[in-house]
């Protein structure tokens, strides 16, 4: 696609997301009717409509566009670093490795302000992409190295943590909602906690795409294009990590979407790591967004963890990928 | 080796017996074991100690022997019931039933010792069976490799454990702690019940042994090897298949799910029997009965009053493992 292109279809997948978002607005336990929502979106009167929308409706379908959005930018940045066309947060521990310490400051240093808890996801998800990285060489090794390395670690962490929940208590259920990963609940305050971190990977992600762009070709040519490996690598993985950092507290574990939405966005062929950066974001967005709608809708007025839904979207895409055997990014399959 | 091998298993069963949180002299415990004691020390002994040995024994060879037949079939030395999926699928039916159980038999009953345990390997059996089937599609009908095999799998599992997850999240209420509980695989207060629900599997499985033997050394080779040699590929796949899912899965209903145990294992075996392959399957067999012995007295006496579950102990300890072989091996 050309750059005009890339940019209408940006575009049109932001209207979309926004589509999704407004349905979002008028469905749920009371259902509103579209005029009802458009007309206390611009003149909150303080009604129970007005409070649906404002307090509870809006400010959770925008904490997932913004939750989307990061986590897409982070599978596509870790795709990238690794040439692993299977590299997404969750698949290669960062999630659970932002999660886990998280849970347990929640159990065992109750006192600790939720202000600290990107830093706390921000040094667990950096752990476990280490160790990760390590086991499979950079995330350059097969595919199938990166993967177990990643679903092994969290195992690990996985199996910690329910030890801990088992510790806690009454606590424990509301615990295990958010480890369901969703946004149910989630308020401006939810969404202000996030978005200087979704921004940050984002933007920064944008400012880099030129050094990102290098990691595609392979880490001999890009040392030849004068690149210094050993300064950039490791920073473009904290750039990585940054995003899922903010999402994690806030939503929890939400599967599979930074896997799918970079290959869409690359299905769409734009030209440029920039271009393919911004279709990413903004696709995550609009897949987190609407199944964040699914979640809420499907059992109302029962509500279903938006992890559940994305995994259940994003397990086939994953297998449909390594079905038709794209994995040439880095190393073949067999 | 098989000397040992005895002595190893001796040992690990005695310390299992004589330690514990509860300090008995060891003179008592002997006096319990020939048919005298104190009430007290029979109580802990008999109906404590000993069934959560025996369960953990049945479970051990369950696991360790999943992880060999699943391995030496998908041709993958890191094949594992909890990497394949097949143990997330056990999880996702048992949490179904365990759920559903609340509505149907007894709404009030809260506690682990009142759960229908004669049912749980059944309800894991549904699951992973399942699983194993998505996993044979995938083998098969679209004619993967191995390593492709086992990624889909890492999805399967995956996708079964965000929904097991969600479910409990949404409608465990009142059964939250329990199925916590059950799922970060322990063998708190299983009692005789569990051993005995868990045995028939455990003869099945072993009884198969001898059926599946020859088979299981052809498969270790590719489809074409293993024609060449008479061997109805697609059948005996299956079989073996089966036969490890409903080892795992049905050992996940009553303990829940011990991850690595069916990974690390089969690895130590075939180390220490090099290319013998009759014992390497016996070594799996015994080394998974005494690793869990030995994982489950570990974590009952670190952490003392508040026990660690033998899940947790097994990825402690397993997970370094699977990180050493697995950067080293490919």
């Amino acid at each position: 696609m050309r750059p005009r292109q890339s940019f209408l279809a940006i575009g049109l997948i932001v209207v979309a997301a926004i589509l999704a978002a407004t349905f979002g607005l008028l469905i749920g336990a009371k259902t509103l009717s579209l005029e009802t929502a458009i007309r206390v979106l611009l003149a909150p009167d303080g009604k129970i409509e007005s409070i649906l929308v404002w307090t509870l409706r809006l400010p959770r379908s925008l904490t997932a566009a913004a939750g989307g959005a990061g986590l897409a930018v982070s599978g596509y940045v870790l795709q990238t670093l690794t040439r692993n066309p299977l590299a997404d947060p969750g698949i290669t521990g960062v999630t659970s490795g932002a999660v886990a310490p998280i849970v347990g400051c929640f159990v065992y240093l109750p006192w600790l302000s939720p202000a600290y808890y990107p830093f706390i996801g921000l040094a667990g998800g950096l752990a476990a992409a280490a160790v990760t990285f390590w086991v499979s060489h950079g995330g350059q090794g097969r595919p199938l190295q990166l993967a177990l390395g990643g679903v092994s670690v969290s195992l690990f962490l996985g199996a910690i943590t329910t030890y801990v929940l088992l510790s806690t208590g009454p606590q424990s259920a509301s615990l295990l909602f958010w480890l369901a990963g969703g946004f149910q609940g989630r308020t401006w305050s939810h969404l202000f906690y996030m978005l200087p971190w979704t921004i940050a990977g984002v933007a920064g992600a944008l400012l880099l795409r030129r050094v990102i762009g290098m990691f595609m070709l392979s880490d001999h040519a890009a040392a030849g294009m004068g690149l210094q490996l050993g300064f950039w690598k490791p920073l473009i993985l904290i750039l990585a990590v940054i995003p899922v950092a903010g999402v994690a507290p806030v939503a929890g574990p939400v599967a599979f979407v930074g896997l799918a939405a970079p290959h869409i966005a690359r299905l769409l062929k734009p030209r440029g790591t920039g271009w393919e950066i911004g279709l990413s974001a903004a696709l995550g967005a609009l897949i987190v967004t609407v199944a964040d709608v699914l979640a809420r809708s499907i059992a109302i007025p029962r509500e279903l963890p938006v992890g559940i839904v994305t995994a259940l979207l994003g397990g086939p895409v994953f297998i449909y990928l390594v079905q038709r055997g794209r994995l040439s990014l880095g190393g073949e399959a067999r | 080796m098989a000397a040992a091998l005895a002595v190893l298993a001796v040992l690990s069963l005695s310390a299992a017996i004589f330690l514990g949180v509860a300090d008995i002299p060891m003179g008592d415990v002997a006096a319990v074991l020939t048919g005298g004691g104190s009430a007290e020390a029979r109580l802990i002994i008999l109906d404590i100690r000993l069934p959560r040995i025996a369960t953990g024994i049945l479970a051990g060879i369950h696991f360790s022997l999943a992880g060999y037949l699943l391995q030496t079939i998908t041709r993958n030395p890191l094949a594992d019931p909890s990497l394949m999926g097949v143990s997330q699928g056990a999880t996702l039916s048992v949490t179904i039933f365990l759920l559903f159980t609340v509505y149907i038999f007894e709404p009030g009953s809260n506690t682990l010792a009142e759960l229908p345990v004669a049912w749980l390997p059944a309800a894991g059996l549904a699951g992973g069976l399942l699983a194993g089937g998505v996993i044979y599609l995938l083998a098969f009908r679209l004619g993967l490799g191995a390593l492709r095999i086992t990624l889909c799998g890492v999805a399967v599992g995956a996708v079964l454990h965000a929904v097991a997850i969600g479910l409990i999240a949404g409608w465990g209420s009142a059964r939250i702690e329990i199925i916590l509980e059950w799922l970060s695989g322990s063998l708190y207060a299983r009692s005789w019940d569990h051993a005995l629900f868990l045995l028939p599997f455990t003869i099945t499985g072993l009884a198969m042994l001898p059926l599946i033997y020859r088979p299981l050394m052809l498969l270790q080779f590719d489809a074409a090897v293993a024609r060449s040699f008479g061997l109805g590929y697609r059948r005996q796949f299956s079989l073996v298949l089966i036969v490890s899912c409903a080892l795992a899965a049905s050992a996940v209903g009553e303990i829940g799910p011990v991850v690595f145990i069916g990974l690390v294992v089969p690895h130590l075996a075939r180390f220490l029997a090099g290319r013998n392959f009759m014992l390497s399957l016996v070594l799996t067999i015994v080394l998974g009965a005494v690793i869990v012995t030995l994982g489950d007295l570990v974590g009952r006496l670190l952490g003392q009053a508040e026990e660690i579950p033998i899940g947790v102990v097994t990825a402690v300890f397993g997970v370094p493992l699977l990180l050493a072989l697995l950067r080293k091996t490919m």
